[in-house]
């Protein structure tokens, strides 16, 4: 400290200069995130509130949102979704950690074979879902022609054009396509484990399972968590692979929320109560996400000091 | 002094030199349509576009590609934005009712009355909303039956007298179906193919699907009307003649199928004769088309209309206009029935020698004289051709016991629809 120079007060005046110099450093986000995240979202609100027909719209309150919750079609996509997001998710999960345990303890072509089982999230999901398509069509498909070859199927079986098949089908492709994500988390979250845990209970006698049980859970335990809820509002909100192979059909057996939204906009033309789905599809979102934030906050494990 | 005189004069000879270059700076107009696509009209919209702009090197065209499924969706968004394209051939009724399209009456009353003579009063009423006139056919499509030949002769059926009632029809298929292969597709996709299919039946029995003002659904209320939609979906449910899985097949299934030798027999318009030698062309000269069997005598077929229109966002609709006009030239609605198979709307075109020496494309015009338009003329059709109408077809061919019970629920739906605009 310089002599005679007194030291400036911490002062709560100071502070808030401190603030907003901070502010101002976020601002050029801040601005982005309202200009791409907030004005659309305000815009979808109000047009939530809207009836439109093209051009021509009208103000009429919550009126869409009390059409929408009359209507039998969001609660039937909203079943679908429930259905559609539970069993891709605990499936994700499962497969996801089988194949990160085997993949943990392979040494041979290690980084091929997780770059082999990656490959699905690389693709585009409408492109996946493309592939699907054809390979699932029932007069010259492989998968229809593969079973027929192994006698496993009598006649081409129509995946997609029987409800049970087709939500089979959809949930298998998205299942295809989500499992390296989960198994991608688990992978990393392994690999942290601390070594010594394992010898310890080795030397205390503990089998695979019990070792797997009382070692590799509980240290898992947060990034099973992250991975299930972040799946979750990823799934919950998907569109690409359900609108390029069945676009909701056969009879709404795949009609999951979004797909409704999209049918309710571009193909019923009412975009006043596809804004008000849209909404109702966030709030849900945004439930899953605040319970992520709780749930993390509580079982987010103590650094290390 | 002088030497800023002089830098003034030759700025303003620059200027003038390079104003009239300005003016004539070539505006571009974008064109889409669902079919550009197809890779049989592809040679000639390529054709017609190097045609009009080497008559107009004021005027640049670019070409919209979008898959036709996409094809609403993609309009939608561009208009909703005011920046669709300028010219566009979309459902026109409920284009026009959201205020997507431009009125065209004052662009037409300008022209000689020659050229509006080429179109008749019923086909203009198709482009009609309101009383004003949104769009001007082009081309279209006539539905027909469609049979590969050779599995009808191979079934030692006789190809020059086909079925003209439903129990020939149905003996027939009995004849044309075996262990891989069958006599034809019931259309159940998720598109509004399916229900241009199943209007067939409905208009082949004396049925209606909506009363007389489109304000009430008539599927399972009109008696003829339910009786043709148990006939039609009861070739898969109950006679086993159709292809499996019908709840997916749509167009594009049914000209594969077809083209495969899958399929002996298809509900299609001229169009799809074209598809099907694309897909196979082993297929060429194997065709031949036939009236649509049906219950009532005279009984009319399907026709699509397909418009051009000119988008309400568009800031050059004259020069839309003339090309519009260019591409309804004679030359080029030949040029598209001979090589794409779309049908000519102009009526002054169906004494042309070349479409008369056409043996198929002149049996199709001929029973286009006997045809109902598609799209009907109401602002919901597109939703409720798409997926109302598909959903309960869908639902039947699942659930054939309740198929009166859907189609009476349909109507329902539907009535409520009608009167919600």
């Amino acid at each position: 400290m310089i002599r005679g120079a007194k030291a400036r007060p911490w002062t709560g005046h100071g502070l808030a200069r401190e603030r907003w110099h901070g502010y101002l450093f976020i601002a050029p986000m801040l601005v982005f995130l309202a200009a791409v995240v907030i004005a659309p979202l305000g815009h979808a609100f109000w047009t939530s509130l809207h009836r439109i027909r093209g051009l021509n719209a009208s103000f009429v309150g919550l009126r869409n949102y009390a059409r929408v919750l009359e209507e039998d079609a969001f609660w039937h996509a909203l079943q679908v979704s429930l259905s559609f997001t539970s069993i891709s998710v605990a499936l994700h999960v499962l497969l996801g950690l089988g194949l990160a345990l085997a993949l943990n303890e392979i040494r041979m072509a290690r980084t091929a074979l997780r770059i082999l089982f990656l490959t699905p999230w690389m693709v585009a999901p409408a492109i996946g879902a493309t592939i699907w398509l054809w390979l699932l069509e029932p007069q010259f498909g492989v998968v229809n022609y593969l079973l027929g070859q192994a006698g496993l199927i009598a006649a081409p079986v129509a995946w997609l054009g029987e409800p049970r098949t087709a939500f089979a089908a959809v949930t298998m492709v998205e299942v295809w396509r989500g499992v390296p994500f989960v198994m991608l988390l688990m992978l990393a979250g392994l690999q942290t484990v601390p070594l010594e845990q394992y010898e310890a209970a080795s030397i205390d006698g503990a089998n695979a399972r019990q070792r797997f049980r009382y070692v590799t859970m509980p240290n898992l335990r947060y990034l099973l968590i992250v991975a299930s809820t972040l799946d979750i509002i990823n799934v919950v909100r998907h569109y690409d692979i359900i609108g390029v192979m069945t676009a909701g059909g056969p009879a709404g057996a795949t009609e999951v929320l979004p797909a409704l939204l999209y049918n309710t906009a571009f193909r019923a033309n009412r975009f006043g109560e596809a804004a008000a789905i849209g909404v109702l599809l966030l709030l849900m979102v945004l439930s899953f996400s605040v319970v992520y934030l709780r749930v993390t906050r509580i079982a987010r494990p103590d650094p290390v000091t | 002094m002088t030497c800023n005189v002089k830098s003034l004069a030759r700025a303003l000879c620059l200027v003038a030199i390079a104003a009239p270059a300005l003016a004539q700076q070539p505006i571009t107009l974008q064109w889409q349509t669902a079919n550009l696509t197809e890779a049989q009209y592809e040679p000639i919209w390529k054709q017609t576009i190097a045609a009009f702009e080497a008559a107009n090197p004021n005027i640049r065209i670019q070409p919209i590609l979008v898959a036709r499924r996409d094809h609403w969706t993609k309009f939608v968004a561009a208009a909703q934005a005011k920046q669709a394209p300028c010219i566009v051939s979309v459902d026109l009724t409920t284009a026009a009712y959201d205020g997507y399209l431009r009125p065209l009456d004052d662009l037409w009353a300008k022209e000689p009355a020659d050229f509006r003579a080429a179109w008749s009063e019923d086909m203009l009423a198709s482009a009609r909303w309101k009383g004003k006139l949104y769009g001007l056919p082009n081309w279209g499509g006539v539905y027909a039956e469609i049979y590969n030949r050779e599995m009808v002769e191979k079934a030692g059926l006789d190809a020059s007298s086909p079925p003209k009632n439903w129990s020939e029809y149905l003996a027939w298929s009995k004849k044309l179906t075996g262990p891989d292969h069958w006599a034809t597709a019931v259309l159940g996709g998720k598109t509004d193919t399916t229900t241009r299919v199943l209007l067939t039946w409905i208009y082949g029995n004396g049925g209606e699907p909506f009363n007389a003002d489109m304000t009430e659904s008539t599927f399972a209320k009109n008696a003829r009307s339910l009786e043709a939609i148990k006939f039609y979906l009861g070739l898969f449910s109950q006679e086993k003649i159709a292809s499996p899985s019908p709840t997916t097949t749509n167009y594009l299934e049914q000209t594969v199928l077809f083209a495969q030798g899958k399929i002996a027999t298809m509900r299609n318009a001229y169009w799809a004769v074209a598809k099907v030698v694309g897909d196979n062309p082993k297929m060429d000269g194997k065709m031949f088309a036939a009236p649509l069997p049906a219950q009532i005598p005279n009984a009319p077929t399907l026709a699509t209309v397909s418009a051009h229109s000119i988008s309400s966002s568009c800031p050059h609709p004259e020069a839309a206009w003339s090309f519009i006009k260019f591409d309804m030239d004679k030359k080029w609605a030949l040029e598209r029935a001979l090589k794409a198979n779309w049908m000519p709307l102009r009526r002054d075109l169906g004494n042309e020698p070349e479409i008369k020496a056409d043996p198929m494309l002149a049996q199709f015009v001929q029973l286009g004289a006997n045809a109902k338009s598609y799209p009907l003329p109401h602002p919901a059709w597109a939703d409720i051709a798409a997926n109302d109408i598909v959903d309960a077809v869908q639902k039947a061919l699942l659930e054939p016991a309740r198929l009166e019970e859907i189609f009476r629920e349909l109507d329902v739906k539907l009535t409520k629809k009608l009167k919600d605009i």
